[in-house]
C-alpha cells in the first residue's frame, strides 16, 4: 500500500525530536504549497474559458504558520471556531435558513472558570475523555486523529470500520446508544459522558436531547454531510481536535490531507480527456444523481470528468430523475460508478435487464464503492472515506485516468465484474 | 289481459344501439392514449421518429431507440395491462358487495402485498443477502415481486376459505378491511425499527410506478392479466344475476358460492399481480367503474366488463403521461396523480346522482 | 303449456320447516302436507311470527327444510341442479332491490337467466317470452324506463313480469302487497288471479290482506300460529270455523256473516234494527262500534234505517215517541242520550 503515510502526533509539549520533524515539514507544506498554487495560476492561466477555475478553496498562506494550539476553518461552512480568553467557542451554523441559525459551545478547559458572557452556549469541558458518537462519521472524525479510546458509545455498533474501535466494541468498552427515537437516554446519563455527538440536519434543533441535556451531558449536533465539497467535510475534524486540545496535530495531518487532496485535483484538471460518467443505481423509474452542489459533483469535477448535470442545482443535494431522462446519458457514458449494491454485473442485469445496454456496462467499465465492506455490512467509504477525500480521489482518479496514477492499487472501489 | 296481447306493441328500440358506439369510442381513446404515452416524455423525440421506431425502422439517434423500445413501449403497455385490470376488478368487487366504494384493495389483497414487499424489503433488510429466495437463485427484481405475491396468495387463500363458510358478504368486506388493518400495523411496526434508507425504499414502492416492468416481467404480468380478465368475463352472467341480490340470484339458478369463488379469484389474480409489478395503484379501481356506468348507461356487465376495460387503460394511460410531465426531468409518482384525477371524478358522480345506492346499477 | 290438471305441480311431504342456531334446529311449521295444483292462485294466510315467511322461503329454495321432502315434477327438488331447479320455481320477494340504473327490460330480461346460455345471451324465443311477460303485466309502456323511476306498484308489476319471463310452472310471491295503496293491491290480485287461470301455472303468495286473499284465492293455506295447516277453499275454511279459530285472540273475533273481524267489543244494550241494504249494513256498523249490539230480535230500543218510503232515520226507546235523524251522527247522539238516562 503506497500511499503517503501521515505521521502520529502526540498533543501537549513537543520535545526537540519533534522539532526538527515539525520544522522539515512545515518547510516541506510551504513548499508544496508554493508549488501547487504556481500550478494553479498556470492552469488557470491555460484553461479555455469552457473549463472555469476549480472550485477547490485555497488556504490562506498565512495559516501555514498557525498559532500554536489554534486552528483554522478554511472549507467548511457549517462551523467556525474561534479562541477566546479562557477557552474557545465552537459555533455550528445551519447554511440553509436565511437567517443563520447557530449553535454555540463553549469548550472551557477542565477546572478553570468559565469565560464571561456567551450565556447561550453550552459549555463542555476540554480536552473530552469520554464521547459517544452517534454516525459513523464520527468514528472517522475521532479515529483521523488517533484518539479511538476516547469513544465510549456508538449509535449501531454494527457502523464501524476502524480496527481500533472494532477492537474495543469487541472488548466490550463501547455502547450502544441507539439512535432517533430509540436513544438510550437512561444508560446515555448513566454512562454520562463528556459529549454526544449527534448528527441532524439544520434547523432541526435539539430539543430532542433535552432529556440528556437537562441530564447535564452536552449534545453537539453536527451537519458536517451537507457540506458542499469532499474537503470541507473531512475538515469537520477540526471539531473534534478542538474538543480534545489537538489542534497541532489535526493541522499536520489535516493539511496532509488538503495538500495531497489539491495535487490530484490539479491532476484531474489538467487531464487532456475527461470521460463522462454516470452515478448510482435507479429505483424502478426514479434514478438519483448528484446535483451540482453535492460533495460527489465536487469529486467528479476535481476527478476530471464530463458530468451531464454539473451545473443543476437542487435543494435537496440530489436530484430524483426519471429514467428515461438519465438512460442517453448511460447509454453512452464512459463509466458507471456506485451501483447500489451490487457487486456482480450479473446482480446488476438482474435488477433490469435494460442496464445491459449501457455502455459502461458492456465495456466492462463499472465501480463501486464497496471494496471495504466489512462482515456486519458496514462500508468504511462511509467512515474513514468521508474524512480521506484524498483516497477516494486517488481511486477515482486512478479508475478515470489509469495513465496519471499507474501504481495507485484502489483502496475504497472496485471493479464490478 | 286479453285484449291488451292482441295490441301488443312492438319492442321498443332501446338506448343500447349507442353502446356498441361507446365501446368503439373508448377504443379509440385507448389507441390516442397508447400512442400519446409513447410519444411524450421528459426527453423531447419528435413524432415522426416514434413511429419510425415503433415500425422497427432505424434512427440516427440510438438513445431515442433505446426510450422509446426498453423505456415508453413496455410502460405503456404496462399501463394498459394494469389499466384494464384494475378496473374490470374494481367493477366486480363493487358489484359483489352491493357498495359503490368497493375496489381491488377491498379484500386486503393489495396489503397482503405490501407485507410481502415490506417483508423483503425492511424485515429482510440488510441481511436480504441471505434471504432464502436468493437461494432459490432468484434475485434482484424477482425476489420483490414474488413477495408481493406471497403475500397477496395468503390474503387470497384466507378470503376464500372464509368465503365458503359466509352467506353474507358484509362479513367478507370486514374480514377485508381487517386484514389491512393488521397488515399496516405489521409494516409500521418494522418501519420504526428500520434505517431511514430502507424505509425511503419502501416508500417509493407505496407510491407504485408503471416503470421498470420490462422483458419477462412484462411477459408474466400480461399473462396473469389476460388469464383474469378472461375469467372476469366469464363472470358477466352471474355478476349480472347478482345486480338484483342475492336471493334472486340463487332462484335464478345462480350457484352464488361458486360464482363468489370465480370472481374473488379472477380479482385476486388481477389486483394481486398487479400491485407485485408495479406496487399499490389507488382510485383506479373505484372511479372508473363509476365513469363507465355514466358513460354507458347500463347495468349490464356484458357492456360494463368490457368498457370499464376500456376506460381504465385509457385513465391510466393518460395518468402516465401525466407523470412525465413533459419537459420536466422529474416524474410524479403514479398512484398521486391517479388519486388527484381520481378523487374528483368520484366526487362528480356521487354528487351528480345524489342517489348513491341507484349509482351502483 | 298447463300439465294435466290433476297433477300436483309441488308436492311437500312430512315438510318441516324452521332455522338452524347454533346447531340446533327450531322447527316453526310443520310436518306439513301441501300440494299446489296448476291454474291455481294460493293464498297463505296466517297471524304474524306463524312461519309464513319461512314456508315459503323453503318452498323456493332460499332455505333448506330441516325434514321432508319436496317434489317438483316427478324428482325431488334437492336433486335438482339449480339452474333446472330455477326452471321450475320463481319468486318474488321483499328484497328492496338497488337497481335503480337497470331499465325494466334490462330487468325483465335477467328472467331469462336459466334459460341463456354461458355468456347470457337472449335468442329470439327469450325476447318472446320477456315481451310476453312485459305485455301480461302490462308494463310494455316502461320497458326503456329505469326501475328507479317508477313507483312501487309499477315496480311490483315489473317484478312479478321478471318472474314470468322466468317461464317457470310455479311462481311464489312472498307479501307482493306489502308496499302498495288500496287501488294497486286490488289490481296486482286481480292480475294474480287472471295469470293463473290463462297460463296455467300454479302461483302462491303469502299475505296480510284477508279481505283481497278471500275473494281472489282459489285455494287458501291457513297457517295457525298453533296448530295444524288447514287447506281449502276460501268459503270452507270460513264457514268451517278454520278462520276464526286460526285468528282467535283474545277480544279478537271473526264474524262469518260479513268475513270481517269484529273491531268493538260490545259495551252497551241490544238494539233492534230495522231495514236492509247499504243504509242498515252502515247503520248497523255505526250501532256497533258505540257499543251496541244490533239485533233483529225485538229490544228496548229499536232503530229503523232510512228508505225509499222514509228517508231518514228513526229511533224509538221502549215506551216513548220516535224521533227522526237525518244524520247518523244525529242518530247515535240521541242514542247516546237514551241510554244515559
Amino acid at each position: 500500500m503506497l500511499y503517503p503515510s501521515l505521521p502520529t502526533g502526540r498533543a501537549g509539549g513537543v520535545p526537540p525530536f519533534f522539532l526538527f520533524r515539525r520544522g522539515f515539514a512545515l518547510a516541506a507544506m510551504l513548499l508544496s504549497s508554493l508549488t501547487s498554487l504556481g500550478q494553479v495560476a498556470a492552469l488557470k492561466a491555460t484553461t479555455p474559458p469552457k473549463n472555469p477555475a476549480p472550485r477547490t478553496a485555497q488556504p490562506k498562506p498565512a495559516s501555514a504558520a498557525a498559532v500554536r494550539g489554534h486552528t483554522t476553518v478554511d472549507f467548511a461552512k457549517g462551523f467556525t471556531i474561534s479562541y477566546v480568553p479562557g477557552g474557545k467557542v465552537v459555533t455550528i451554523l445551519s447554511p440553509f435558513e436565511q437567517k443563520t441559525t447557530a449553535t454555540r459551545y463553549l469548550l472551557v478547559p477542565r477546572g478553570a472558570a468559565r469565560p464571561a458572557g456567551y450565556a447561550d452556549a453550552i459549555v463542555i469541558e476540554t480536552p473530552i475523555r469520554t464521547l459517544v458518537g452517534l454516525s459513523s462519521m464520527h468514528v472517522a472524525l475521532i479515529d483521523f486523529l488517533g484518539a479511538a479510546d476516547v469513544l465510549v458509545g456508538l449509535g449501531s455498533l454494527k457502523y464501524a470500520s476502524a480496527p481500533r474501535v472494532r477492537q474495543r466494541i469487541a472488548a466490550g468498552k463501547i455502547m450502544e446508544a441507539g439512535q432517533g427515537k430509540e436513544l438510550h437516554n437512561e444508560q446515555l446519563i448513566a454512562q454520562h459522558p463528556d459529549l454526544v455527538m449527534a448528527t441532524g440536519w439544520p434547523g432541526e434543533g435539539l430539543t430532542r436531547y433535552q432529556t440528556l441535556q437537562a441530564a447535564g451531558v452536552p449534545v453537539m449536533l453536527n451537519s458536517e454531510w451537507v457540506e458542499s465539497t469532499p474537503l470541507a467535510r473531512a475538515e469537520w475534524v477540526k471539531v473534534v481536535a478542538a474538543l480534545l486540545n489537538k489542534e497541532d496535530l489535526v493541522n499536520q495531518k489535516f493539511g496532509q490531507v488538503v495538500r495531497e487532496y489539491q495535487r490530484l485535483a490539479a491532476l484531474g484538471h489538467r487531464a487532456a480527456k475527461k470521460p463522462s460518467v454516470v452515478v448510482g443505481l435507479p429505483f424502478k423509474d426514479v434514478w438519483y444523481v448528484p446535483d451540482a452542489d453535492s460533495y460527489m459533483a465536487q469529486f467528479l469535477r476535481d476527478a476530471g470528468t464530463t458530468y451531464h448535470w454539473d451545473k443543476t442545482k437542487s435543494p435537496q443535494g440530489s436530484l430524483a430523475l426519471s429514467f428515461e431522462a438519465v438512460a442517453p446519458v448511460a447509454l453512452a457514458a464512459d463509466y458507471w460508478l456506485q451501483t447500489g449494491t451490487a457487486t456482480t454485473k450479473t446482480e446488476i442485469a438482474a435488477q433490469d435487464a435494460r442496464y445491459a445496454a449501457f455502455a459502461p456496462f458492456k465495456t466492462g467499465r463499472l465501480y463501486n464503492n464497496n471494496r471495504r465492506t466489512n462482515a456486519q455490512g458496514s462500508n468504511d467509504y462511509w467512515e474513514s472515506g468521508a474524512v480521506r477525500p484524498d483516497l477516494v480521489l486517488s481511486d477515482l482518479i486512478r479508475i478515470l485516468h489509469p495513465e496519471l496514477l499507474p501504481t495507485w492499487r484502489l483502496y475504497y472501489y472496485q471493479q464490478v465484474k | 289481459m286479453r285484449p291488451s296481447q292482441l295490441l301488443a306493441a312492438p319492442p321498443t328500440p332501446v338506448a343500447g344501439s349507442r353502446r356498441p358506439a361507446w365501446l368503439l369510442a373508448l377504443a379509440g381513446l385507448v389507441l390516442l392514449g397508447f400512442v400519446l404515452d409513447i410519444a411524450l416524455g421528459p426527453v423531447r423525440i419528435p413524432v415522426m421518429a416514434v413511429i419510425k421506431i415503433l415500425l422497427g425502422q432505424a434512427v440516427d439517434n440510438s438513445a431515442w431507440t433505446f426510450i422509446v423500445r426498453e423505456i415508453r413501449l413496455p410502460k405503456a403497455l404496462t399501463a394498459v395491462a394494469v389499466g384494464s385490470g384494475l378496473a374490470v376488478s374494481g367493477l366486480q368487487m363493487q358489484t359483489l358487495f352491493r357498495n359503490p366504494l368497493a375496489g381491488p384493495s377491498v379484500l386486503g389483497l393489495t396489503a397482503g402485498a405490501g407485507l410481502g414487499v415490506a417483508a423483503v424489503m425492511l424485515a429482510g433488510g440488510s441481511v436480504a443477502n441471505s434471504f432464502a429466495i436468493r437461494a432459490l437463485g432468484v434475485g434482484g427484481s424477482w425476489s420483490l415481486v414474488l413477495a408481493a405475491t406471497a403475500g397477496a396468495a395468503l390474503v387470497m387463500a384466507l378470503v376464500l376459505a372464509l368465503s365458503a363458510r359466509v352467506r353474507d358478504n358484509v362479513v367478507l368486506l370486514i374480514v377485508g378491511l381487517m386484514i389491512a388493518s393488521v397488515t399496516g400495523a405489521i409494516v409500521s411496526l418494522w418501519q420504526y425499527f428500520s434505517a431511514p434508507e430502507q424505509i425511503q425504499e419502501y416508500l417509493l414502492w407505496t407510491f407504485g410506478s408503471l416503470g421498470g416492468v420490462v422483458g419477462s416481467h412484462l411477459a408474466v404480468l400480461a399473462t396473469v392479466v389476460g388469464v383474469g380478465l378472461v375469467l372476469a368475463f366469464a363472470s358477466a352472467k352471474p355478476l349480472n344475476a347478482l345486480l338484483l341480490g342475492e336471493n334472486y340470484a340463487r332462484s335464478m339458478g345462480l350457484v352464488v358460492g361458486r360464482s363468489r369463488t370465480l370472481i374473488i379469484a379472477s380479482t385476486s389474480l388481477l389486483a394481486g399481480a398487479i400491485t407485485a409489478f408495479c406496487g399499490p395503484i389507488g382510485f383506479v379501481g373505484i372511479a372508473v367503474p363509476h365513469l363507465t356506468r355514466a358513460l354507458l348507461r347500463t347495468a349490464d356487465h356484458r357492456l360494463l366488463l368490457p368498457g370499464s376495460c376500456l376506460a381504465g387503460a385509457a385513465l391510466t394511460l393518460a395518468c402516465d403521461c401525466v407523470t412525465q410531465l413533459p419537459g420536466s426531468q422529474i416524474s410524479l409518482p403514479l398512484s398521486v396523480v391517479t388519486s388527484l384525477l381520481g378523487a374528483p371524478v368520484v366526487l362528480w358522480v356521487v354528487l351528480r346522482r345524489q342517489n348513491i345506492r341507484s349509482s351502483l346499477s | 303449456m298447463p300439465l294435466p290438471s290433476f297433477a300436483p305441480l309441488l308436492t311437500a311431504a312430512d315438510l318441516v320447516v324452521g332455522y338452524t342456531a347454533k346447531k340446533t334446529p327450531r322447527p316453526v311449521a310443520g310436518p306439513l302436507q301441501l300440494h299446489l295444483w296448476p291454474g291455481e292462485l294460493v293464498c297463505l294466510l296466517g297471524p304474524n311470527g306463524a312461519g309464513k315467511s319461512t314456508l315459503l322461503r323453503t318452498l323456493a329454495g332460499l332455505q333448506p327444510p330441516l325434514s321432508g321432502q319436496l317434489v317438483m315434477g316427478g324428482t325431488a327438488l334437492a336433486a335438482l341442479s339449480a339452474p333446472e331447479r330455477a326452471r321450475q320455481l320463481s319468486i318474488v320477494l321483499t328484497d328492496r332491490i338497488d337497481a335503480g340504473n337497470l331499465t325494466v327490460l334490462e330487468l325483465v330480461r335477467l328472467g331469462r337467466h336459466p334459460h341463456t346460455g354461458w355468456l347470457g345471451g337472449l335468442s329470439a324465443h327469450d325476447e318472446a317470452q320477456v315481451q310476453a311477460a312485459l305485455v301480461a303485466t302490462g308494463t310494455e309502456a316502461f320497458a326503456p324506463r329505469p326501475v328507479g323511476e317508477l313507483s312501487d306498484g309499477e315496480r311490483q308489476k315489473v317484478l312479478l313480469a321478471r318472474a314470468l319471463a322466468q317461464d317457470t310452472p310455479v311462481v311464489l310471491l312472498d307479501e307482493p302487497t306489502a308496499h302498495l295503496d288500496l287501488p294497486n293491491r286490488v289490481a296486482l290480485m286481480r292480475l294474480l288471479h287472471g295469470l293463473a287461470r290463462q297460463t296455467g301455472k300454479a302461483i302462491l303468495l303469502s299475505t296480510h290482506e284477508l279481505d283481497l286473499a278471500l275473494q281472489a284465492a282459489d285455494r287458501i293455506w291457513l297457517l295457525p300460529a298453533e296448530g295444524a295447516l288447514r287447506t281449502g277453499t276460501p268459503e270452507d275454511l270460513v264457514l268451517s270455523g278454520s278462520f276464526a279459530a286460526a285468528f282467535a285472540r283474545e277480544g279478537l273475533a271473526f264474524d262469518p256473516a260479513t268475513g270481517t273481524f269484529a273491531l268493538h267489543a260490545p259495551t252497551g244494550p241490544a238494539v233492534q234494527l230495522v231495514g236492509d241494504g247499504a243504509a242498515a249494513f252502515w247503520t248497523r256498523r255505526a250501532l256497533e262500534r258505540e257499543g251496541f249490539v244490533p239485533t233483529t230480535a225485538l229490544a228496548n230500543l229499536r232503530v229503523t234505517a232510512p228508505h225509499a218510503a222514509q228517508p231518514t232515520w228513526v229511533s224509538q226507546a221502549a215506551g216513548q215517541p220516535p224521533q227522526a235523524h237525518t244524520t247518523v251522527e244525529d242518530l247515535l247522539q240521541a242514542l247516546k242520550q237514551l241510554t244515559v238516562t
